[in-house]
């Protein structure tokens, strides 16, 4: 084919303008995530890197759990991509009559590779629109313009792809038809540089930086000390400062690829909330970030949504394209701290929290009367946390004597600290830091002297490890109760004889296996002691919230929602005899919810901690 | 429109509660002291009142009693965003709503205060008549049990709750003391800035003058026992009656 010098300039200037388009674009949004506070961070880079290979090459969260298909079908037009990028190349070049392949590369390419691909990618892509346009999942939302486009322009590249090579080989039309092929072809390479940096196709530049740069920890909250003798200027820094996103936070939403899974299995969500975290905590903020050209879009969250979020991490542990997605923690901290508008419920448990120290208001603890003291020559603090040491649920009371019960009989000694404050988790996730820096403080100074913890809420575990530590200095070890009752067990300390053969379960706490990373501790005690064991259809890390979590325990029932009653059905649907959780609120919730939900014809289901099972069939 | 706000210090639902040595008055020193809930009410419609004029309106939170009571309460209320406060240091204490109302009104009335809020009464002693006394005592138009205000051209509408469910709109003019009731709002919780500017602002103290007509005395203050005994009356009419006047006479000693 010859290329005439007035094809070749009409060709560099488009694209010329197609790069400059793409690179402006790009370059736009980069500035103002680089407004963002906090630094990325590229700590573990090993780590890191092989995160990138297992989710971007392996595409192991795109095609993971229903989407697997899907993903199967991304994963040929993202390949086809990628093999493309040579061709394209060398497609380009062939203008300047300079080309990289010679005859027998371009042939032997275009058959191992070029030709597969090619057929490949336009089934992936055939069957991602066939699932968009025809299935229609609702995640995925209203129809999109773009995505039609992406499939018209990628089914149109991989066609006349395969009309160029196949008359290279073998001419079969003539020359002009031949010319308007490259051009078409060539139109539509250059319309990508166009659609992609003003769309969600943004996430085939960002995604694999994104998935990089992701912080490990989940959630990763940045901590926001308050000194209350700041002058007035470092006040209104600081105020300044809860109006803005992290840089990490305004990368993820340029890289939102709006796939909808974040919203799929939201519990606030299911329960039929108002908040759908795609929009709410991601995409709302796109345009007012364009449009200011800044990072300071805290108050463009919707408020009623963010108080209706669980804090699960859900969200985030599903997003393929690397977003820490929850943003409840960045509004309500606006909310309660800027503008002082705080729900009537929560308060009034802040205020018990600020005068009393523990959640429920309460003078005393029965429980924490009747436990024996901590002494320093004893190995393990007991920290109780408000639920289990007011009796939030009077049956879990039980539950903790049986922990004991494992102590004793693995000749642990343990006691209980007699100044023991709320971690202060329902303020950390109500966004009073204020409150929450008090409780800490105190807690801080008492199990600084102290040197291992141990708990069965897996919210004080999270916040006396992993939350205080980014205020504090830490010298204390905080351990799960399930993780202690799995180390007992390993090192033969205790044993335990197989129950009966019920059917047991296990519902993952939250904030165990999506914070905590605790999957197989809980798991491998249960097992020991239940022969009929199975998995519930969401567990792991792939967990469904119990609807407690985000300090939702306290909100007062409006009656409407039913996001604290979907685990227990469908707990009540697997049909199982028994469900164990490793947690507190996760027990609470189970039997509230269980109780007055099961049907009629149907065995009433026990609810149990880890430690009842293990008690009760230890030997 | 120059608004004071009576708040009262008062043990919280959850403290325990126990008989000092005097045997005639709480252990103060074991106490959580809280603001009076529809105290808190009273404030936030003050507020609410003062942002819709977007004037050079003032509120003011006034307390009264002893400062290791009160400092906590005085100042939540100016992070909620009052503008000042007056602190009436009083270390007697006094209970009879005339004489409280006495030692209230000497302080407020070189204030010249257009309105005075109050709650419609304490949570711990609740007899429900200081807002209505002061005002009475400074010639002041008085309402009590405000579910509702609105600021019309130098009046104040009040909706009053009355029982069985009816209400009444009563208008009054300035200067007026409206004792309010709690529900009437959702109040605002204290912002970063709030709690922070609260250290700014500017409290006036002064000393009750001695209360010596104080016309109430608690003579012996005791915890209600409580306790589970159950005595089954049985027989003929005459019978059960004489046992029944026997317990009311001699046990409970209430006839």
């Amino acid at each position: 084919m010859k290329f005439h010098i007035i094809e070749q300039i009409a060709l560099v200037a488009f694209l010329s303008s197609g790069i400059s388009f793409f690179l402006y674009q790009l370059l736009l949004r980069l500035k103002i995530v680089l407004k963002g506070k906090l630094d990325f961070s590229i700590s573990d880079l090993p780590k890191r890197l092989l995160r990138v290979f297992d989710e971007v090459i392996l595409h192991k969260k795109v095609a993971s759990g229903k989407r697997k298909s899907a993903g199967i079908l991304h994963a040929f037009v993202m390949y086809g991509f990628i093999f493309f990028g040579l061709i394209t190349i060398n497609h380009f070049l062939t203008a300047f009559h300079l080309d990289i392949f010679n005859e027998t590369v371009r042939k032997n390419y275009f058959y191992f590779f070029g030709a597969p691909w090619a057929i490949l990618c336009t089934t992936g892509i055939l069957g991602l629109a066939y699932r968009r346009f025809i299935i229609k999942p609702e995640a995925l939302g209203k129809f999109s313009a773009t995505s039609a486009l992406v499939t018209v322009f990628i089914t149109t590249l991989m066609i006349t792809y395969l009309i160029d090579e196949i008359h290279h080989l073998n001419p079969f039309m003539n020359n002009t038809y031949a010319k308007i092929n490259w051009w078409l072809h060539s139109g539509v390479i250059g319309g990508f540089l166009f659609l992609i940096p003003k769309s969600k196709h943004m996430h085939l530049v960002l995604s694999p930086f994104n998935i990089f740069l992701r912080p490990f920890e989940v959630p990763s909250h940045p901590p926001i000390p308050i000194d209350l003798e700041a002058s007035e200027e470092e006040l209104d820094e600081l105020l300044l400062d809860l109006s803005k996103l992290s840089k990490d936070q305004a990368l993820d939403i340029f890289t939102c690829v709006e796939c909808g899974r974040c919203t799929d299995v939201c519990p606030a969500n299911r329960g039929g909330g108002i908040l759908n975290p795609k929009y709410h905590f991601i995409l709302d903020l796109k345009d007012p970030m364009l449009e200011s050209n800044d990072v300071n879009v805290v108050d463009k969250i919707n408020v009623e949504a963010g108080w209706e979020c669980t804090t699960c991490q859900a969200c985030t542990e599903v997003c393929p394209v690397g977003n820490h997605v929850e943003k409840a923690d960045a509004i309500r901290s606006f909310q309660v701290m800027v503008e002082g508008d705080v729900p009537q419920e929560y308060q009034k448990l802040l205020r018990n929290l600020q005068e009393t120290g523990n959640t429920e208001g309460a003078s005393s603890s029965e429980l924490l009367q009747r436990m024996p003291e901590y002494t320093p020559d004893k190995e393990l603090v007991l920290w109780l946390g408000c639920f289990a040491k007011h009796a939030m649920d009077p049956n879990f009371v039980k539950s903790v004597e049986n922990f004991t019960k494992i102590l004793d009989s693995a000749g642990v000694t343990y006691g209980v600290l007699s100044n023991e404050q709320c971690s202060g988790d329902p303020a950390n996730k109500l966004g009073d830091k204020l409150t929450y820096q008090m409780l800490m403080d105190n807690n801080v100074e008492e199990l600084n002297k102290v040197k291992k913890v141990t708990t069965m809420c897996p919210h004080c575990v999270v916040n006396l490890q992993k939350e205080y530590s980014k205020y504090h200095d830490i010298k204390y070890e905080v351990k799960h109760h399930t993780q202690v009752i799995n180390d007992l067990l390993e090192e033969g300390k205790i044993n335990i004889n197989p129950g009966s053969l019920e059917k047991v379960t296990y519902h993952d706490p939250c904030n165990l296996s999506r914070t905590l990373d605790e999957v197989d501790g809980p798991r491998n005690a249960i097992k020991a002691a239940a022969p009929e064991f199975f998995e519930l259809d969401e567990s792991g890390k792939e967990t469904l919230c119990c609807g407690a979590g985000g300090a939702l325990w306290w909100k007062k029932d409006t009656g409407e929602g039913r996001t604290h009653l979907l685990r227990a059905e469908q707990v009540i649907e697997s049909k199982t005899d028994t469900v164990v959780t490793g947690c507190n609120f996760c027990y609470g919730m189970m039997n509230q919810g269980i109780g007055p939900l099961t049907p009629a014809d149907q065995d009433k289901i026990e609810v149990k901690d880890v430690a009842d099972i293990v008690a009760e069939n230890i030997s | 429109m120059k608004i004071a706000v009576l708040t009262k210090a008062i043990p919280s639902y959850e403290s325990s509660i126990r008989v000092d040595s005097s045997g005639s008055w709480i252990d103060e020193s074991v106490v959580n002291f809280v603001v009076n809930e529809s105290d808190s009410y009273a404030l936030e419609e003050a507020l609410q009142i003062k942002e819709q004029l977007n004037d050079d309106s003032e509120v003011v939170v006034v307390i009264m009693g002893n400062e290791n009571n009160t400092s906590k309460v005085l100042k939540d209320g100016l992070a909620k965003g009052a503008d000042r406060g007056i602190f009436i240091n009083n270390e007697n204490i006094d209970t009879d709503p005339l004489s409280i109302a006495k030692l209230f009104s000497e302080h407020l009335k070189e204030e010249s205060f257009d309105l005075i809020f109050s709650g419609l009464q304490s949570d711990d002693l609740g007899s429900g008549q200081t807002g209505v006394l002061i005002g009475e005592l400074l010639g002041m138009s008085t309402a009590t049990l405000g579910i509702e205000t609105k600021m019309e051209d130098g009046k104040i509408k009040v909706k009053r709750e009355l029982e069985s469910g009816w209400f009444q709109w009563v208008t009054l003019p300035f200067p007026a003391s409206i004792s309010i009731q709690s529900g009437i709002n959702e109040p605002r919780y204290p912002s970063l800035k709030g709690i922070m500017g609260a250290k700014r602002k500017d409290v006036k103290s002064v000393s009750a003058s001695s209360s010596g007509d104080n016309k109430q005395k608690f003579i012996e203050l005791f915890i209600p026992k409580t306790e589970k005994v159950t005595e089954r009356i049985e027989g003929d009419v005459d019978s059960i009656v004489a046992r029944m006047l026997d317990i009311l006479k001699n046990t409970l000693k209430v006839i």
